[in-house]
């Protein structure tokens, strides 16, 4: 099945020629709109859109998985739909549900008025509610939608096997109406924070991308980014910062988004450099763990901002 | 032009994919054919860009990528240094990584298969081991014999008699609440979906109501065991216990040395001796004492935290003797603690009348454990099998 050595060619697989046609173009793209990558997701990236093939991102929380989604969205010029899963969600959550209360109406309607409704016109587009997997599976493009099933991890196991059609085939089949096919198949996205071990199915049919935390000088980047108006020399030393403690031994290491967090509260201070005693006082941007600030503190403030 | 390099690609990346899978990395003919259309596609000019083609196509777990590493920087290695960022520069080539492996397997099957053979039937008496009513009449004597006997003083013929009882017990783990509801034929919250459903038999009225209801679920079982010198003996059959459970429901099992190694998946698929085996293989000072807060730590960091331990039935099966500072399991435990729904302590040595927790390990610990049971023997098993299936905390 989809075992092909070939992939299935996109429809419009020139236009995303054009757009992009190779992987510096769409980490520029990438940055333009406000997401610096390195080159390992921007290669990531770029197979998940000109294969096209889902792919599975994973990484420690707050490394902008959610992020890659949106952007490239952004970057293609398509909507994102998005897909938050969660213990217990189900078919008719993710994919369509009939608009019962209507279809209710719809019969007593017909009843009161004497005309004839047939089954037909209860169960056409009129009474589907779109879900998210649906929604995708319909766009229109020219380009393709990015599909974000986030945190997949959440969902139980059950639940895997309906992103499986979807996933291998860009189809997805409602017993009332039919097998709808995608126009122009998603780029499907899925995230998970590696909360239990997804299955083997499901991974077969996606590519695998692990985020690392940024290198200093990425970290910086994307901070400035994110609050421009912090000054240059603070920047850089949370960034630092950040980089130290995640070296020493924390229940959860400060993410991007924690740094980002720390810079905007630091600025709101109106502080141009991270001292020890600043350290000391707004920790709790970066560390959320009781256990964690005090083996940070214990390392001593000075070091954490000033690295001695 | 790609026309013209197929060949060469394909061959190329299966004969990769193939270094690959020797080096345990199960990277199929799907994902080689994947590797070699995105190369076709973007036309790598660096090594670089080279590694992140192929690791995104032919991985897909976390724990893979360092041998991916090892295997990419000795296949195309040398030109650029890839790995260097990630600090493998003295990377050996891949065989020697795979031998270990495959002599762990080799040597512990025979083992396994010694203790497979049912020897222990003759012994007993049978000379009828595959009549099932001679075995189970074997089995039961045998059971009662060694009823109250110490796991530790075993002899290898009734700790593979052992295995047959064990394996017939069931883990039952308590039960959670779902979210997911079911279809129940009564309750509170009315199910529209299959109510309007149904009604077309009945000519579009809703004449039968369906409804849906909460369902449970078995709460996740999590097996830490010590295995390190005399603990060994009484975490195999703990594992052997476990092992239906985690082929059924989805337990986990890890044991912990001088550090800790999941073995759920091998226990899924294969012999609990030959899991062992690997993990003995992996841990080299085996019998040398146990880091059990340093163990527990890195579950925590790596699994526990992560979803593993949350609402989770936690066995931990050890003498709670602790080769470094007790202060740091202490600590450990008490994330544990917060984690999980139960954390049940199995202590061999609690048995004897006279124990008292003195030991600086389990005197740390036992603040946050919520059961403690000794568990030594056949018959203490089913205090063990109360522990974990009794709903309640505390």
């Amino acid at each position: 099945m989809s075992a092909s050595p070939t992939p299935p060619a996109h429809p419009d697989g020139r236009g995303l020629e054009r757009l992009l046609p190779d992987i510096a173009t769409l980490q520029d793209r990438l940055a333009e709109s406000g997401y610096l990558t390195d080159e390992g997701l921007a290669t990531a990236l770029f197979c998940a859109v000109r294969l096209p093939q889902p792919i599975l991102l994973e990484g420690e929380a707050g490394v902008g998985k959610t992020q890659a989604a949106k952007s490239l969205a952004q970057v293609l010029g398509t909507p994102l739909i998005r897909l938050q899963c969660y213990d217990g969600i189900e078919a008719a959550e993710a994919i369509y549900e009939w608009n019962y209360p209507r279809q209710l109406l719809a019969i007593r309607l017909a009843e009161a008025e004497g005309t004839h409704l047939r089954e037909a016109d209860l169960f056409g587009p009129d009474y589907l509610v779109e879900r998210p997997l649906l929604q995708a599976v319909r766009h229109q493009g020219p380009r393709p939608a990015v599909l974000l099933i986030d945190e997949v991890d959440r969902a139980d196991e059950e639940f895997e096997a309906f992103l499986f059609e979807l996933l291998a085939e860009g189809t997805i089949t409602i017993p009332e109406i039919g097998t709808v096919k995608a126009e122009v198949p998603p780029v499907a996205v899925l995230t998970s924070n590696r909360t239990r071990d997804l299955h083997d199915a499901l991974k077969r049919r996606c590519l695998y991308h692990w985020i690392d935390y940024p290198d200093v000088a990425r970290a910086a980047q994307i901070i400035r980014l994110h609050v421009p108006s912090a000054a240059e020399g603070l920047t850089t030393g949370v960034a630092a910062a950040v980089q130290r403690l995640r070296s020493l031994d924390l229940q959860k290491p400060p993410g991007v988004a924690e740094a980002i967090d720390w810079v905007g509260a630091l600025r709101l201070l109106g502080v141009t450099r991270l001292d020890g005693d600043l350290v000391a006082r707004t920790l709790g941007s970066a560390l959320k763990y009781r256990e964690d600030l005090d083996v940070a503190l214990g390392r001593g403030v000075s070091w954490i901002g000033t690295g001695d | 032009m790609t026309e013209r390099l197929a060949p060469d690609l394909a061959t190329v990346a299966a004969g990769f994919g193939g270094l690959l899978r020797a080096a345990g990395v199960p990277a199929s003919t799907e994902r080689c054919s994947r590797f070699a259309a995105v190369v076709a596609l973007a036309r790598p000019v660096t090594v670089t860009r080279l590694y992140w083609l192929a690791r995104v196509t032919l991985l897909d777990r976390h724990d893979q990528i360092d041998v991916f590493d090892r295997v990419f920087a000795s296949v195309f290695g040398g030109a650029e240094d890839v790995a260097a960022d990630r600090g493998d520069t003295a990377a050996p080539k891949p065989p020697p990584q795979t031998r270990p492996g495959a002599r762990t397997r080799a040597s512990a099957q025979p083992q396994a298969g010694e203790s497979d053979v049912p020897t222990p039937a003759t012994t007993v008496g049978s000379p009828h081991e595959r009549d099932e009513s001679g075995r189970l009449l074997v089995t039961a004597s045998v059971e009662e014999r060694l009823r109250h006997k110490d796991f530790a003083h075993y002899t290898p013929e009734e700790l593979a008699s052992l295995r047959r009882l064990v394996e017939e017990l069931r883990v039952v783990a308590p039960r959670r609440r779902a979210r997911r509801p079911t279809a129940a034929s009564s309750g509170r919250r009315l199910d529209l979906r299959r109510t309007l459903r149904r009604s077309h038999r009945t000519g579009g009225d809703p004449v039968r109501r369906e409804y849906r209801r909460r369902r449970d679920r078995p709460r996740r079982i999590v097996l830490l065991a010590d295995v390190s010198g005399s603990m060994e003996s009484y975490s195999r059959v703990y594992l052997h216990l476990l092992q239906g459970a985690v082929r059924g429901t989805g337990a986990e099992a890890f044991v912990m040395a001088t550090r800790l190694t999941r073995l759920s998946r091998a226990l899924a698929t294969g012999h609990p001796d030959v899991a062992l085996g690997r993990a003995a293989e992996a841990a080299p000072d085996w019998s040398g004492g146990t880091r059990l807060g340093e163990a527990l730590k890195t579950f925590l960091d790596d699994f526990g935290r992560r979803g593993m331990a949350r609402g989770a039935v936690v066995v931990i099966v050890s003498d709670g003797w602790e080769r470094a500072d007790p202060s740091l399991l202490g600590e450990q435990m008490a994330r544990l603690e917060r984690l999980a729904h139960r954390v049940v302590w199995v202590n061999p040595r609690s048995a004897a009348e006279s124990y008292e927790p003195l030991v600086g390990g389990m005197a740390a610990a036992l603040p946050h454990v919520d059961v403690l049971v000794p568990g030594h023997s056949l018959h203490a098993l089913d205090d063990v099998l109360a522990a974990v299936r009794d709903a309640s905390r505390r």
